[in-house]
């Protein structure tokens, strides 16, 4: 009984952790390349409302998931053609690509809320009663896999190709980046639509499979604690992941503390993970004494003086 | 090779802000025209009945002035953060925690004056707002804890406590259906001055005076300018900008809880989900379209409500309400691309260069 219960904490983990890493592993792309992006709230949601829809009306689960990675890699090209092109404020530019996706999925989400998905990605292989580790691991979908794929691919990248070393020239150093004569508006172009596509992703995967509805503010913050991810994993992929499988657990463990004898109330239990985000943000930044590791021109707008 | 570069303009045209806005305005209302026109809504009817519900009485402007004054107050405390350079994208919460402060306080006192108890509840729901922000105030001057995330994440854990306290401890027993704390007693509402105009709309005025005495007057303002300036010039200058940073916070959080105390005082009457419905937001995008000026975030928070009112109201005719908000998160992406053309010019290469 107990490992049946474990099993389930485990499963319930690893979905919440797919769901966080996916979106911090887009923002920790963006953010190396010296663009912070905090619309990542507004990017889950616009796509998980357009995979959402395009699974309802065509029941193609294939076509959603492009439909959902596309649309919100669309919807951050605002963000890239307001700060990298245009050179203007990545905070408000970002904060208010969260407050437009919202709204703007709300108002295509609405004839949807309350319907219920006949396709849903189901897991790979099915396991009913999975009773070890890896059962558990076998019975997740396809989007776990391809997390995984996607976090090996991007710290080979990022590491080991010249592009990837490009990106994060361009966010260590830009005035040696420019010299050395790399595109630097093209790269932080496709790194922000790169960060959009997983964000995309990440809200696919919330639709079609977490919780397979739609909700208004059914993000609810995720793509903020991505963003704390990103802190966390101090911009590394392998370290976001571990950070966010703690998330995932936290957030797991919630609603399951009642079985194991604790007694909270509900409401107190939804606010855990935000709370814990914070304590280990703070706890994080003074073990490191306030230097995070962060790309050191993350936030500041490219611009060559002309003489 | 690029026939053409970028060119940073010398003199910036003073009224840029004013004019990114309404060319802001203009593309926004071109992107609600072309969301209406796919929907099969005709624009111009729609944008007249939001124009004629939101200012065409006495009572619609009143309506849509007393949504004004949450936007104002919380976008108020935002600019004032952001003269330190930090941001507070918390206010959300803070309008909350100054509700919940409020009622702490009105439960566990009792005045028999009323406009004593009234300036005494408005001022715990100041504290509150202040209160809401000091922990992400402290770890950001002690540890440098990054305050977006932190403030961000305190709005869901002070909506969660609301929610806590509305179905537990304050829950009302007569409300039903919606959970509720109880109403507060009429001798403590704020009365009215025009129409259905709360008097809050007058400490509103009153409080965009003291942000913009605070922040281009006084000395204080002064010093939170060079603080967020540079650390150097601040150090030479003998200036603590971590000081400085400290209570810019509180003051903006107090500026949000004020208005979420106004809010219950004038609008609710009790601690409900409905304190705020996403106003600590749109003050967001209130402070950064007008550069985070007290003066402009009067009118912009004036216009906001109103637009606020006149999306509630189209609902009526099956338009969605989300068209304001989207309006208004365009007419800052709309601003923000007119900045550029006011603060960079595209110039041709020079052949000998």
């Amino acid at each position: 009984m107990i490992d049946v219960q474990l099993m389930g904490l485990l499963n319930a983990t690893l979905q919440a952790a797919t769901l966080l890493f996916i979106a911090a592993l887009g923002e920790l792309i963006t953010e190396k390349s010296g663009i912070l992006n905090l619309g990542v709230e507004g990017m889950i949601s616009v796509g998980a409302v357009s995979g959402f829809i395009t699974a309802i009306n065509t029941e193609s689960l294939f076509l959603a998931v492009i439909v959902g990675v596309l649309s919100a890699s669309a919807f951050s090209s605002i963000h890239a053609f307001v700060t990298v092109v245009l050179k203007q404020d990545q905070t408000v530019s970002g904060l208010i690509l969260t407050i437009l996706g919202l709204s703007l999925s709300s108002l295509i989400g609405k004839p949807y809320v309350g319907k219920k998905l006949e396709v849903k990605l189901e897991s790979l292989i099915d396991i009913a009663e999975p009773s070890n580790i890896f059962q558990v691991l076998l019975s997740q979908n396809l989007i776990f896999y391809i997390a995984i794929l996607l976090m090996i691919f991007t710290a080979y990248i990022l590491k080991k190709t010249m592009f990837g070393r490009r990106i994060e020239a361009i966010g260590e150093d830009l005035k040696s980046a420019d010299s050395m004569g790399l595109k630097i508006a093209k790269t932080q172009f496709i790194a922000t639509c790169v960060g959009g596509a997983f964000a995309g992703l990440s809200g696919v995967y919330l639709t079609l499979s977490y919780v397979p509805y739609w909700t208004d503010g059914m993000t609810s913050g995720r793509g903020w604690i991505a963003l704390a991810l990103v802190i966390f994993g101090g911009w590394k992929p392998y370290r976001t992941a571990f950070g966010a499988l703690l998330f995932g657990f936290l957030e797991a463990l919630g609603p399951r503390l009642q079985t194991y004898g604790f007694e909270m109330s509900p409401y107190i239990v939804k606010i855990t993970p935000y709370i814990i985000t914070i304590l280990v943000l703070v706890f994080l930044t003074i073990i490191k004494n306030g230097n995070t590791g962060a790309p050191k021109n993350i936030g500041i707008p490219f611009f060559r003086e002309n003489r | 090779m690029n026939k053409y570069i970028l060119s940073k303009k010398l003199y910036r045209n003073e009224l840029a802000t004013f004019y990114s806005f309404l060319i802001g305005f203009l593309i926004a209302l071109a992107v609600g025209s072309l969301i209406l026109f796919i929907q099969e809504k005709n624009p111009f009817d729609v944008f007249s009945l939001m124009l004629k519900l939101s200012i065409g009485s006495v009572n619609s402007l009143s309506n849509s002035l007393n949504k004004a004054i949450p936007l104002i107050l919380a976008g108020l405390g935002i600019s004032i953060i952001n003269s330190v350079k930090l941001w507070n994208i918390g206010a959300e919460g803070q309008i909350f925690m100054g509700a919940i402060a409020l009622n702490f306080v009105y439960i566990n006192t009792s005045i028999n004056n009323s406009q004593i108890y009234i300036l005494l509840l408005l001022v715990s729901g100041f504290l509150g707002g202040a209160f809401c922000i000091l922990f992400p105030a402290i770890t950001k001057v002690l540890f440098g804890v990054n305050e977006i995330i932190t403030t961000l994440l305190t709005n869901y854990i002070v909506f969660g406590l609301t929610i806590y306290l509305i179905n537990g401890a304050w829950k009302d027993p007569a409300s039903l259906n919606f959970p509720a704390a109880a109403y507060v007693s009429e001798s403590v509402y704020l009365p009215t001055v025009l129409g259905k105009l709360s008097s809050g709309f007058l400490i509103c005025i009153l409080f965009t005076l003291i942000a913009y005495y605070i922040k281009d007057k006084s000395v204080f303002g002064y010093e939170m300018r060079i603080a967020g300036g540079s650390e150097l010039t601040a150090i030479y200058a003998g200036i603590s900008a971590k000081q400085k940073a400290f209570f810019a916070m509180l003051i903006g959080g107090g500026f949000a809880g004020l208005a979420g105390a106004i809010e219950l005082l004038s609008q609710t009457h009790r601690v409900s989900t409905g304190i705020s419905q996403g106003f600590g937001y749109t003050a967001i995008i209130v402070a950064a379209i007008t550069g985070m000026r007290p003066i402009g975030i009067f009118l912009v928070g004036c216009l906001f409500g109103a637009l606020t009112i006149g999306g509630s109201v189209i609902q009526t005719i099956g338009v969605s309400s989300y068209i304001a908000e989207i309006i208004q998160a365009t007419t800052l992406f709309g601003a923000l691309v007119a900045q550029f053309f006011f603060s960079y010019e595209i110039l041709k290469k020079d052949e000998n260069d």
